[in-house]
Protein backbone atom coordinates (compact mmCIF):
# COMPACT_ATOMS: atom_id res chain seq x y z
CA UNK A 1 0.00 0.00 0.00
CA UNK A 2 1.51 3.58 -0.95
CA UNK A 3 0.85 6.38 1.60
CA UNK A 4 -1.51 9.33 0.84
CA UNK A 5 0.14 12.37 1.22
CA UNK A 6 -2.75 15.15 0.20
CA UNK A 7 -6.34 14.45 0.33
CA UNK A 8 -9.23 15.91 -0.87
CA UNK A 9 -12.57 14.56 -0.10
CA UNK A 10 -16.33 16.47 -1.26
CA UNK A 11 -14.94 19.63 -1.88
CA UNK A 12 -16.92 22.25 -3.21
CA UNK A 13 -15.89 25.74 -4.50
CA UNK A 14 -16.64 28.21 -6.92
CA UNK A 15 -16.05 32.11 -7.79
CA UNK A 16 -18.64 34.15 -6.93
CA UNK A 17 -22.19 32.73 -7.24
CA UNK A 18 -22.57 28.79 -8.52
CA UNK A 19 -20.57 26.06 -7.40
CA UNK A 20 -17.29 24.85 -10.20
CA UNK A 21 -15.90 22.36 -8.23
CA UNK A 22 -19.00 20.04 -7.22
CA UNK A 23 -17.78 17.71 -4.32
CA UNK A 24 -14.37 16.87 -5.58
CA UNK A 25 -12.35 13.55 -4.01
CA UNK A 26 -8.83 13.04 -5.16
CA UNK A 27 -6.05 11.34 -3.15
CA UNK A 28 -2.48 11.86 -4.40
CA UNK A 29 -0.10 9.15 -2.88
CA UNK A 30 3.48 10.27 -1.62
CA UNK A 31 6.37 10.43 -4.32
CA UNK A 32 3.78 9.88 -7.18
CA UNK A 33 3.31 11.94 -10.55
CA UNK A 34 0.03 12.53 -10.53
CA UNK A 35 -1.87 14.00 -13.42
CA UNK A 36 -5.40 15.58 -14.16
CA UNK A 37 -6.93 15.54 -17.71
CA UNK A 38 -10.26 17.12 -18.63
CA UNK A 39 -11.46 19.50 -20.83
CA UNK A 40 -11.63 23.16 -20.74
CA UNK A 41 -13.61 24.43 -17.80
CA UNK A 42 -13.69 21.23 -16.31
CA UNK A 43 -12.06 22.61 -13.29
CA UNK A 44 -8.40 21.58 -13.03
CA UNK A 45 -7.27 25.06 -12.15
CA UNK A 46 -9.49 25.83 -9.40
CA UNK A 47 -8.36 22.19 -7.54
CA UNK A 48 -4.81 23.81 -7.44
CA UNK A 49 -6.78 27.28 -6.29
CA UNK A 50 -7.99 25.77 -3.58
CA UNK A 51 -5.00 23.34 -2.37
CA UNK A 52 -2.93 26.24 -2.54
CA UNK A 53 -5.29 28.60 -0.40
CA UNK A 54 -5.70 31.13 -3.39
CA UNK A 55 -9.32 30.46 -2.92
CA UNK A 56 -11.31 29.33 0.10
CA UNK A 57 -13.50 25.85 -0.18
CA UNK A 58 -17.46 26.51 0.41
CA UNK A 59 -17.37 22.66 1.52
CA UNK A 60 -15.23 19.61 2.06
CA UNK A 61 -11.88 19.19 3.44
CA UNK A 62 -8.74 18.97 2.42
CA UNK A 63 -5.59 17.04 4.49
CA UNK A 64 -1.96 17.33 3.77
CA UNK A 65 0.29 15.21 5.93
CA UNK A 66 -2.31 14.71 7.99
CA UNK A 67 -3.15 17.89 8.80
CA UNK A 68 -6.23 20.02 7.67
CA UNK A 69 -5.57 22.87 5.33
CA UNK A 70 -8.54 24.15 3.48
CA UNK A 71 -8.98 27.61 4.22
CA UNK A 72 -5.50 28.72 5.51
CA UNK A 73 -4.13 31.26 3.37
CA UNK A 74 -1.50 31.01 0.65
CA UNK A 75 1.83 31.58 2.25
CA UNK A 76 0.82 29.41 5.17
CA UNK A 77 -0.05 26.67 2.68
CA UNK A 78 3.49 27.72 1.08
CA UNK A 79 5.15 27.13 4.38
CA UNK A 80 3.39 23.50 5.25
CA UNK A 81 5.28 22.71 1.99
CA UNK A 82 3.38 22.78 -1.16
CA UNK A 83 4.25 24.88 -3.70
CA UNK A 84 2.39 26.01 -7.18
CA UNK A 85 3.45 26.75 -10.53
CA UNK A 86 0.45 28.27 -12.31
CA UNK A 87 -1.17 28.37 -15.25
CA UNK A 88 -0.36 31.84 -16.20
CA UNK A 89 2.31 33.81 -16.08
CA UNK A 90 3.50 34.32 -12.61
CA UNK A 91 6.98 36.13 -12.82
CA UNK A 92 7.67 39.39 -11.54
CA UNK A 93 8.68 40.74 -15.29
CA UNK A 94 10.73 43.74 -14.37
CA UNK A 95 13.09 41.56 -11.87
CA UNK A 96 15.68 39.63 -13.47
CA UNK A 97 15.74 36.09 -12.86
CA UNK A 98 17.93 35.75 -9.95
CA UNK A 99 15.63 38.00 -7.95
CA UNK A 100 12.23 36.26 -9.27
CA UNK A 101 14.09 33.18 -8.09
CA UNK A 102 15.10 34.59 -4.85
CA UNK A 103 11.59 35.56 -4.27
CA UNK A 104 10.48 32.21 -3.85
CA UNK A 105 12.59 32.08 -0.91
CA UNK A 106 10.30 34.96 0.69
CA UNK A 107 9.49 32.78 3.62
CA UNK A 108 12.96 31.85 4.47
CA UNK A 109 14.29 35.53 3.96
CA UNK A 110 15.60 35.85 7.88
CA UNK A 111 17.25 32.60 7.42
CA UNK A 112 20.50 33.65 5.37
CA UNK A 113 22.48 30.33 5.20
CA UNK A 114 19.45 28.71 4.62
CA UNK A 115 18.41 30.51 1.62
CA UNK A 116 22.05 30.04 -0.12
CA UNK A 117 21.75 26.45 0.59
CA UNK A 118 18.41 26.84 -1.39
CA UNK A 119 19.73 29.08 -4.42
CA UNK A 120 22.06 26.58 -4.84
CA UNK A 121 20.26 23.74 -4.86
CA UNK A 122 18.02 25.29 -7.37
CA UNK A 123 20.36 26.19 -9.42
CA UNK A 124 21.69 22.63 -9.79
CA UNK A 125 18.29 21.45 -10.88
CA UNK A 126 17.49 24.39 -13.39
CA UNK A 127 20.93 25.83 -14.55
CA UNK A 128 19.16 28.29 -16.41
CA UNK A 129 18.70 30.45 -13.65
CA UNK A 130 22.23 30.68 -13.00
CA UNK A 131 23.01 31.00 -17.17
CA UNK A 132 20.27 33.80 -17.58
CA UNK A 133 20.47 35.17 -13.44
CA UNK A 134 20.78 38.75 -15.16
CA UNK A 135 18.04 39.29 -17.26
CA UNK A 136 15.06 40.65 -16.78
CA UNK A 137 12.63 37.75 -16.78
CA UNK A 138 10.11 39.96 -18.86
CA UNK A 139 12.66 39.01 -21.85
CA UNK A 140 12.60 35.44 -21.34
CA UNK A 141 11.16 32.99 -24.22
CA UNK A 142 7.79 30.90 -22.93
CA UNK A 143 9.95 27.84 -22.07
CA UNK A 144 12.54 29.83 -20.27
CA UNK A 145 10.02 31.27 -17.83
CA UNK A 146 8.76 27.99 -17.03
CA UNK A 147 11.83 27.26 -16.04
CA UNK A 148 12.59 29.99 -13.85
CA UNK A 149 8.69 29.46 -12.65
CA UNK A 150 10.29 25.66 -11.05
CA UNK A 151 12.73 27.14 -9.92
CA UNK A 152 11.48 29.55 -7.75
CA UNK A 153 8.78 26.96 -6.53
CA UNK A 154 11.49 24.56 -5.57
CA UNK A 155 12.90 27.81 -2.97
CA UNK A 156 11.15 26.17 -0.24
CA UNK A 157 12.11 22.93 -0.99
CA UNK A 158 8.48 21.79 -1.52
CA UNK A 159 7.15 18.06 -0.33
CA UNK A 160 4.48 18.92 -3.30
CA UNK A 161 4.68 20.49 -6.43
CA UNK A 162 1.85 21.49 -8.37
CA UNK A 163 2.04 22.55 -11.74
CA UNK A 164 -0.83 23.32 -14.29
CA UNK A 165 -0.30 22.72 -17.64
CA UNK A 166 3.11 22.63 -17.27
CA UNK A 167 3.76 22.61 -21.22
CA UNK A 168 0.94 24.79 -22.44
CA UNK A 169 2.73 26.97 -25.26
CA UNK A 170 6.13 25.68 -25.24
CA UNK A 171 8.15 24.44 -28.27
CA UNK A 172 8.53 20.42 -27.89
CA UNK A 173 12.48 21.14 -26.38
CA UNK A 174 11.16 22.82 -24.12
CA UNK A 175 8.58 20.96 -23.67
CA UNK A 176 10.88 17.90 -23.72
CA UNK A 177 13.00 19.73 -20.95
CA UNK A 178 10.33 20.65 -18.43
CA UNK A 179 9.24 16.54 -18.42
CA UNK A 180 12.88 16.07 -17.42
CA UNK A 181 12.53 18.14 -14.63
CA UNK A 182 9.32 16.98 -13.11
CA UNK A 183 11.20 13.36 -13.66
CA UNK A 184 14.10 14.80 -11.63
CA UNK A 185 11.84 15.92 -8.82
CA UNK A 186 9.83 12.77 -8.52
CA UNK A 187 13.28 11.08 -8.29
CA UNK A 188 14.26 13.21 -5.25
CA UNK A 189 11.02 12.34 -3.28
CA UNK A 190 9.00 15.25 -3.59
CA UNK A 191 5.17 14.23 -5.28
CA UNK A 192 4.13 16.00 -8.29
CA UNK A 193 -0.03 17.04 -9.05
CA UNK A 194 0.04 18.00 -12.23
CA UNK A 195 -2.42 19.10 -14.85
CA UNK A 196 -2.03 18.61 -19.03
CA UNK A 197 -4.23 18.71 -21.91
CA UNK A 198 -2.10 16.38 -23.62
CA UNK A 199 -3.42 13.60 -22.05
CA UNK A 200 -0.76 11.52 -24.25
CA UNK A 201 2.20 13.50 -22.79
CA UNK A 202 1.07 13.66 -19.36
CA UNK A 203 0.10 9.83 -18.64
CA UNK A 204 3.36 9.24 -20.23
CA UNK A 205 4.88 11.25 -17.69
CA UNK A 206 2.51 10.22 -14.51
CA UNK A 207 2.66 7.38 -12.55
CA UNK A 208 -1.28 7.99 -11.73
CA UNK A 209 -3.98 9.77 -13.46
CA UNK A 210 -7.30 11.36 -12.49
CA UNK A 211 -9.89 12.09 -14.74
CA UNK A 212 -12.58 14.92 -13.77
CA UNK A 213 -15.44 16.27 -16.19
CA UNK A 214 -18.20 19.10 -14.76
CA UNK A 215 -16.58 19.97 -11.23
CA UNK A 216 -16.23 16.55 -10.82
CA UNK A 217 -13.18 13.58 -11.07
CA UNK A 218 -15.05 11.04 -13.01
CA UNK A 219 -11.34 8.41 -12.89
CA UNK A 220 -8.68 7.94 -10.56
CA UNK A 221 -6.26 5.51 -11.16
CA UNK A 222 -2.69 4.29 -12.92
CA UNK A 223 -1.35 6.43 -15.56
CA UNK A 224 -1.54 2.96 -17.54
CA UNK A 225 -4.88 2.64 -17.10
CA UNK A 226 -6.12 5.85 -17.65
CA UNK A 227 -4.50 5.93 -20.94
CA UNK A 228 -5.90 2.84 -21.86
CA UNK A 229 -9.40 3.41 -20.51
CA UNK A 230 -11.40 3.02 -23.91
CA UNK A 231 -14.16 6.10 -23.09
CA UNK A 232 -10.85 8.62 -22.20
CA UNK A 233 -9.37 7.25 -25.69
CA UNK A 234 -12.45 7.98 -27.63
CA UNK A 235 -13.08 11.40 -25.18
CA UNK A 236 -9.37 12.97 -25.40
CA UNK A 237 -6.89 10.98 -26.79
CA UNK A 238 -8.58 10.75 -30.30
CA UNK A 239 -8.64 14.40 -30.08
CA UNK A 240 -5.30 15.20 -29.40
CA UNK A 241 -4.23 12.49 -31.83
CA UNK A 242 -4.98 13.82 -35.02
CA UNK A 243 -3.00 17.06 -33.72
CA UNK A 244 0.10 14.75 -33.02
CA UNK B 1 16.37 85.68 -17.26
CA UNK B 2 19.14 83.23 -18.60
CA UNK B 3 17.94 80.15 -19.69
CA UNK B 4 20.54 77.63 -17.70
CA UNK B 5 18.99 79.25 -14.13
CA UNK B 6 15.71 78.46 -15.69
CA UNK B 7 16.22 75.00 -16.28
CA UNK B 8 18.15 74.48 -12.82
CA UNK B 9 14.75 76.12 -11.51
CA UNK B 10 12.78 73.73 -13.35
CA UNK B 11 14.93 70.64 -12.10
CA UNK B 12 14.65 71.46 -8.63
CA UNK B 13 10.73 71.73 -8.95
CA UNK B 14 11.30 68.67 -11.01
CA UNK B 15 12.74 66.82 -7.78
CA UNK B 16 9.82 68.19 -5.65
CA UNK B 17 7.18 66.80 -8.16
CA UNK B 18 9.06 63.57 -8.39
CA UNK B 19 8.89 62.57 -4.69
CA UNK B 20 4.85 63.39 -4.54
CA UNK B 21 4.13 61.48 -7.93
CA UNK B 22 6.41 58.54 -7.34
CA UNK B 23 3.96 57.48 -4.06
CA UNK B 24 0.60 58.16 -5.97
CA UNK B 25 2.26 56.09 -9.05
CA UNK B 26 3.97 53.39 -6.30
CA UNK B 27 0.12 53.10 -4.86
CA UNK B 28 -1.35 52.91 -8.03
CA UNK B 29 0.89 50.00 -9.22
CA UNK B 30 0.70 47.96 -5.89
CA UNK B 31 -3.24 48.43 -4.68
CA UNK B 32 -5.06 49.74 -8.24
CA UNK B 33 -6.30 52.99 -6.10
CA UNK B 34 -6.10 56.23 -7.89
CA UNK B 35 -4.92 58.24 -4.48
CA UNK B 36 -6.57 61.45 -5.35
CA UNK B 37 -6.41 62.35 -1.56
CA UNK B 38 -2.29 62.89 -2.33
CA UNK B 39 -3.07 66.81 -2.58
CA UNK B 40 -4.99 66.74 0.44
CA UNK B 41 -2.06 64.87 2.27
CA UNK B 42 0.24 67.47 1.21
CA UNK B 43 -1.39 70.43 1.96
CA UNK B 44 -2.46 69.35 5.26
CA UNK B 45 1.40 68.46 6.01
CA UNK B 46 2.07 71.66 4.96
CA UNK B 47 -0.18 73.57 7.20
CA UNK B 48 0.53 71.20 10.14
CA UNK B 49 4.08 72.39 9.15
CA UNK B 50 3.28 76.10 9.85
CA UNK B 51 1.26 75.59 12.46
CA UNK B 52 4.37 73.99 14.65
CA UNK B 53 6.43 76.45 12.72
CA UNK B 54 4.20 79.90 14.13
CA UNK B 55 4.03 78.56 17.37
CA UNK B 56 7.63 77.31 18.08
CA UNK B 57 9.65 78.87 15.97
CA UNK B 58 11.54 75.77 15.35
CA UNK B 59 13.26 75.31 12.15
CA UNK B 60 10.88 73.86 9.80
CA UNK B 61 13.50 71.14 8.02
CA UNK B 62 13.55 69.38 11.20
CA UNK B 63 9.82 68.70 10.73
CA UNK B 64 10.58 66.47 8.21
CA UNK B 65 11.06 63.24 9.45
CA UNK B 66 8.35 63.85 11.65
CA UNK B 67 5.46 65.05 8.97
CA UNK B 68 6.96 61.62 7.18
CA UNK B 69 5.87 59.68 9.73
CA UNK B 70 2.86 60.92 10.54
CA UNK B 71 1.76 60.37 7.33
CA UNK B 72 2.87 57.04 6.97
CA UNK B 73 1.29 56.42 9.84
CA UNK B 74 -2.23 58.09 8.42
CA UNK B 75 -1.51 56.49 4.97
CA UNK B 76 -1.57 53.49 6.91
CA UNK B 77 -4.78 53.62 9.16
CA UNK B 78 -7.01 54.77 6.35
CA UNK B 79 -5.84 51.57 4.10
CA UNK B 80 -5.95 49.38 6.97
CA UNK B 81 -9.78 51.02 8.27
CA UNK B 82 -11.63 52.31 5.15
CA UNK B 83 -9.81 50.98 1.89
CA UNK B 84 -9.38 47.58 2.43
CA UNK B 85 -13.08 46.93 2.65
CA UNK B 86 -13.86 49.45 -0.29
CA UNK B 87 -10.80 47.55 -2.54
CA UNK B 88 -13.06 44.70 -3.63
CA UNK B 89 -15.68 46.65 -4.91
CA UNK B 90 -13.09 47.84 -7.50
CA UNK B 91 -11.32 50.96 -8.69
CA UNK B 92 -14.00 52.79 -9.31
CA UNK B 93 -15.57 53.14 -5.62
CA UNK B 94 -12.18 53.53 -4.20
CA UNK B 95 -11.35 56.51 -5.99
CA UNK B 96 -14.77 57.82 -4.62
CA UNK B 97 -13.59 56.88 -1.31
CA UNK B 98 -9.97 58.67 -1.86
CA UNK B 99 -12.09 61.56 -3.00
CA UNK B 100 -14.05 61.88 -0.29
CA UNK B 101 -10.93 61.63 1.88
CA UNK B 102 -10.10 64.64 -0.03
CA UNK B 103 -12.82 66.71 0.81
CA UNK B 104 -13.19 66.13 4.11
CA UNK B 105 -9.76 66.77 4.58
CA UNK B 106 -10.21 70.11 3.32
CA UNK B 107 -13.22 71.02 4.99
CA UNK B 108 -11.33 70.44 8.09
CA UNK B 109 -8.24 71.95 7.28
CA UNK B 110 -10.47 75.17 6.38
CA UNK B 111 -12.22 74.94 10.06
CA UNK B 112 -8.86 75.28 11.30
CA UNK B 113 -6.98 77.03 9.64
CA UNK B 114 -9.21 79.47 7.61
CA UNK B 115 -9.42 80.11 3.86
CA UNK B 116 -6.33 82.17 3.53
CA UNK B 117 -2.77 81.94 2.17
CA UNK B 118 0.11 80.55 5.34
CA UNK B 119 3.61 81.06 4.73
CA UNK B 120 6.37 79.92 6.44
CA UNK B 121 9.53 82.11 6.35
CA UNK B 122 12.75 80.83 8.05
CA UNK B 123 15.60 82.90 7.85
CA UNK B 124 17.16 81.66 4.78
CA UNK B 125 13.71 82.18 3.36
CA UNK B 126 14.51 84.98 0.84
CA UNK B 127 18.67 84.29 0.44
CA UNK B 128 19.91 82.48 -2.19
CA UNK B 129 23.40 81.27 -3.51
CA UNK B 130 25.17 81.75 -7.00
CA UNK B 131 27.18 79.26 -8.63
CA UNK B 132 28.42 81.20 -11.65
CA UNK B 133 25.79 83.16 -13.51
CA UNK B 134 23.04 80.59 -11.44
CA UNK B 135 21.33 82.24 -8.55
CA UNK B 136 18.97 79.81 -6.99
CA UNK B 137 16.94 80.60 -3.75
CA UNK B 138 17.56 78.70 -0.84
CA UNK B 139 14.54 77.25 -0.37
CA UNK B 140 13.80 76.17 -3.87
CA UNK B 141 18.13 74.26 -3.55
CA UNK B 142 16.73 72.87 0.07
CA UNK B 143 13.74 71.75 -1.10
CA UNK B 144 14.58 69.96 -4.53
CA UNK B 145 17.74 68.40 -3.06
CA UNK B 146 15.67 67.16 -0.34
CA UNK B 147 13.34 65.55 -2.41
CA UNK B 148 15.41 63.91 -4.47
CA UNK B 149 17.43 62.80 -1.31
CA UNK B 150 14.18 60.80 0.23
CA UNK B 151 13.36 59.68 -3.29
CA UNK B 152 16.62 58.24 -3.43
CA UNK B 153 16.30 56.38 -0.11
CA UNK B 154 13.04 55.00 -1.24
CA UNK B 155 14.40 53.62 -4.14
CA UNK B 156 17.45 51.47 -2.18
CA UNK B 157 14.29 50.82 0.19
CA UNK B 158 12.87 49.42 -2.71
CA UNK B 159 15.29 47.73 -4.46
CA UNK B 160 17.28 45.98 -1.77
CA UNK B 161 15.06 45.26 1.15
CA UNK B 162 12.81 42.51 1.22
CA UNK B 163 9.87 44.06 1.94
CA UNK B 164 10.87 46.35 -0.77
CA UNK B 165 10.91 43.46 -3.38
CA UNK B 166 7.48 42.34 -1.79
CA UNK B 167 5.80 45.76 -3.09
CA UNK B 168 7.47 45.56 -6.31
CA UNK B 169 6.66 41.34 -6.11
CA UNK B 170 2.92 42.75 -6.00
CA UNK B 171 2.54 45.26 -8.11
CA UNK B 172 4.13 43.54 -10.80
CA UNK B 173 2.15 40.46 -10.52
CA UNK B 174 -0.41 39.73 -7.65
CA UNK B 175 -1.04 36.40 -7.96
CA UNK B 176 2.76 35.48 -8.13
CA UNK B 177 3.31 37.70 -5.43
CA UNK B 178 0.50 35.44 -3.46
CA UNK B 179 2.04 32.11 -4.57
CA UNK B 180 5.45 33.00 -2.81
CA UNK B 181 3.67 34.12 0.51
CA UNK B 182 3.66 37.61 0.01
CA UNK B 183 0.21 38.92 2.24
CA UNK B 184 -1.29 41.48 0.15
CA UNK B 185 -2.80 43.56 2.93
CA UNK B 186 0.61 43.64 4.35
CA UNK B 187 2.06 44.94 0.75
CA UNK B 188 -0.91 47.05 0.39
CA UNK B 189 -0.56 49.02 3.50
CA UNK B 190 3.00 49.38 3.37
CA UNK B 191 3.00 50.96 -0.41
CA UNK B 192 -0.36 53.03 0.83
CA UNK B 193 2.12 54.26 4.15
CA UNK B 194 4.89 55.49 2.27
CA UNK B 195 2.87 56.93 -0.47
CA UNK B 196 1.42 59.25 2.05
CA UNK B 197 4.98 59.96 3.77
CA UNK B 198 6.01 61.14 0.49
CA UNK B 199 3.10 63.89 0.85
CA UNK B 200 4.29 64.43 4.14
CA UNK B 201 7.79 64.90 3.57
CA UNK B 202 6.34 67.19 0.46
CA UNK B 203 4.25 69.29 2.65
CA UNK B 204 7.24 70.59 4.45
CA UNK B 205 9.34 71.40 1.47
CA UNK B 206 6.10 73.10 -0.19
CA UNK B 207 5.73 75.12 2.89
CA UNK B 208 8.94 76.80 2.92
CA UNK B 209 8.75 77.37 -0.93
CA UNK B 210 4.95 78.98 -1.35
CA UNK B 211 2.06 80.20 0.14
CA UNK B 212 -0.58 77.45 1.00
CA UNK B 213 -4.42 77.45 1.68
CA UNK B 214 -6.61 74.59 1.90
CA UNK B 215 -8.22 74.64 -1.79
CA UNK B 216 -4.26 74.68 -3.29
CA UNK B 217 -4.84 70.94 -2.97
CA UNK B 218 -6.58 70.88 -6.13
CA UNK B 219 -3.92 72.38 -8.19
CA UNK B 220 -1.33 69.48 -6.59
CA UNK B 221 -3.77 66.69 -7.32
CA UNK B 222 -4.13 67.78 -11.01
CA UNK B 223 -0.55 68.47 -11.51
CA UNK B 224 0.48 64.50 -9.51
CA UNK B 225 -2.00 63.27 -11.62
CA UNK B 226 -1.11 64.86 -14.85
CA UNK B 227 2.17 63.49 -14.25
CA UNK B 228 1.71 59.52 -13.28
CA UNK B 229 -0.75 59.57 -16.63
CA UNK B 230 2.17 60.65 -18.83
CA UNK B 231 4.69 58.64 -17.09
CA UNK B 232 3.10 55.55 -17.94
CA UNK B 233 0.51 54.95 -14.28
CA UNK B 234 2.32 52.70 -11.90
CA UNK B 235 6.21 53.30 -13.36
CA UNK B 236 8.25 55.02 -10.17
CA UNK B 237 10.90 56.13 -13.68
CA UNK B 238 7.98 57.36 -15.39
CA UNK B 239 6.96 59.63 -12.84
CA UNK B 240 10.50 61.05 -12.43
CA UNK B 241 10.80 61.77 -15.87
CA UNK B 242 7.45 63.70 -15.96
CA UNK B 243 8.12 65.22 -13.38
CA UNK B 244 11.11 67.29 -14.97
CA UNK B 245 9.47 67.40 -17.99
CA UNK B 246 6.68 69.47 -16.01
CA UNK B 247 9.18 71.02 -13.83
CA UNK B 248 11.40 72.39 -16.52
CA UNK B 249 8.69 73.37 -18.64
CA UNK B 250 6.26 75.25 -16.59
CA UNK B 251 9.80 76.76 -15.10
CA UNK B 252 10.21 77.59 -18.84
CA UNK B 253 6.92 78.89 -19.30
CA UNK B 254 6.46 81.01 -16.03
CA UNK B 255 9.88 82.71 -17.00
CA UNK B 256 8.70 83.71 -20.46
CA UNK B 257 4.85 83.62 -21.00
CA UNK B 258 3.67 83.38 -17.77
CA UNK B 259 -0.36 83.19 -18.42
CA UNK B 260 0.84 80.01 -20.79
CA UNK B 261 2.26 78.03 -17.99
CA UNK B 262 -0.05 75.21 -17.76
CA UNK B 263 -0.94 74.98 -21.20
CA UNK B 264 2.22 74.48 -22.06
CA UNK B 265 1.99 71.10 -19.72
CA UNK B 266 -1.29 69.81 -20.27
CA UNK B 267 -0.94 70.20 -24.26
CA UNK B 268 2.06 68.34 -23.76
CA UNK B 269 0.71 65.48 -21.86
CA UNK B 270 -2.13 65.51 -24.63
CA UNK B 271 -0.22 65.38 -27.44
CA UNK B 272 2.15 62.55 -25.99
CA UNK B 273 -0.85 60.27 -24.89
CA UNK B 274 -1.79 60.28 -28.58
CA UNK B 275 1.15 58.45 -29.57
CA UNK B 276 1.73 56.42 -26.41
CA UNK B 277 -1.57 55.72 -24.71
CA UNK B 278 0.13 53.93 -21.71
CA UNK B 279 2.17 56.83 -21.05
CA UNK B 280 6.23 57.14 -21.40
CA UNK B 281 6.96 54.43 -19.40
CA UNK B 282 3.76 52.69 -18.50
CA UNK B 283 3.05 49.27 -20.84
CA UNK B 284 5.00 47.22 -19.50
CA UNK B 285 4.24 46.65 -15.49
CA UNK B 286 0.13 46.43 -16.70
CA UNK B 287 -1.71 42.88 -16.75
CA UNK B 288 -1.95 42.78 -20.38
CA UNK B 289 1.69 42.12 -20.20
CA UNK B 290 1.73 39.93 -16.99
CA UNK B 291 -0.95 37.96 -17.86
N1 LIG C 1 -11.26 33.83 -11.50
C1 LIG C 1 -12.41 33.31 -11.95
N2 LIG C 1 -13.58 33.99 -11.79
C2 LIG C 1 -14.74 33.47 -12.24
N3 LIG C 1 -14.86 32.29 -12.83
C3 LIG C 1 -13.75 31.55 -13.02
C4 LIG C 1 -12.47 32.02 -12.58
N4 LIG C 1 -11.54 31.09 -12.90
C5 LIG C 1 -12.22 30.09 -13.49
N5 LIG C 1 -13.53 30.36 -13.56
C6 LIG C 1 -14.56 29.46 -14.13
O1 LIG C 1 -14.51 28.23 -13.47
C7 LIG C 1 -14.66 27.15 -14.37
C8 LIG C 1 -13.51 26.19 -14.22
O2 LIG C 1 -12.31 26.87 -14.52
P1 LIG C 1 -10.88 26.22 -14.37
O3 LIG C 1 -9.89 27.26 -14.68
O4 LIG C 1 -10.76 25.53 -13.08
O5 LIG C 1 -10.92 25.14 -15.54
P2 LIG C 1 -9.76 24.24 -16.12
O6 LIG C 1 -10.24 22.84 -16.02
O7 LIG C 1 -8.47 24.56 -15.51
O8 LIG C 1 -9.80 24.66 -17.64
P3 LIG C 1 -8.58 24.93 -18.66
O9 LIG C 1 -8.25 23.62 -19.25
O10 LIG C 1 -9.20 25.84 -19.66
O11 LIG C 1 -7.45 25.56 -17.91
C9 LIG C 1 -14.78 27.76 -15.75
O12 LIG C 1 -16.13 27.77 -16.11
C10 LIG C 1 -14.25 29.15 -15.58
O13 LIG C 1 -14.95 30.04 -16.43
MG1 LIG D 1 -6.75 25.48 -16.12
Amino acid sequence: MSESVLTMANIEAGYGGGLVLQGVDLTVDKGTITCIVGPNGAGKSTVFRVISGLLKPKGGTVTFGGRDIGGLSPSEVLKSGIAQVPQNRALFPEMSVHENVLMGGYAIRRDRALLKERLAMVAEMVPLVKERAKEHAGNLSGGQRRMVEIGRALMLDPAVVLMDEPSLGLDPKSVATVASVIRDMAAEGRTVLMIEQNVRLGMNLATHGVVMEQGKVRLIGDAKDIADNPEVASMYLGKTGHNA
Amino acid sequence: MDLLQVIAFGVLLGGVYALLASGVTLIFGVLDVVNVAQGSFLVFSALFTWQIWSLLGLEPLLLVPVMGLLMFVIGWAIYRGLLVRVAPQGPGMTVLLMFGVAIAMEGVLNIVFGNEFKSVTPPYFTSSFKIGEIVIPYPQMISGVLAVVVLGGIYVYLRKSWAGRALRASAQNKDGAALVGISATKASSLAFGIGAMTAGVGGVLLAIMYPVYPATQYDWIARLLGIIVLGGMGSIPGAIIASMLLGISESIASAYVPQWAPVFFYGAILVILLFRPHGLLGEKTREDVAA
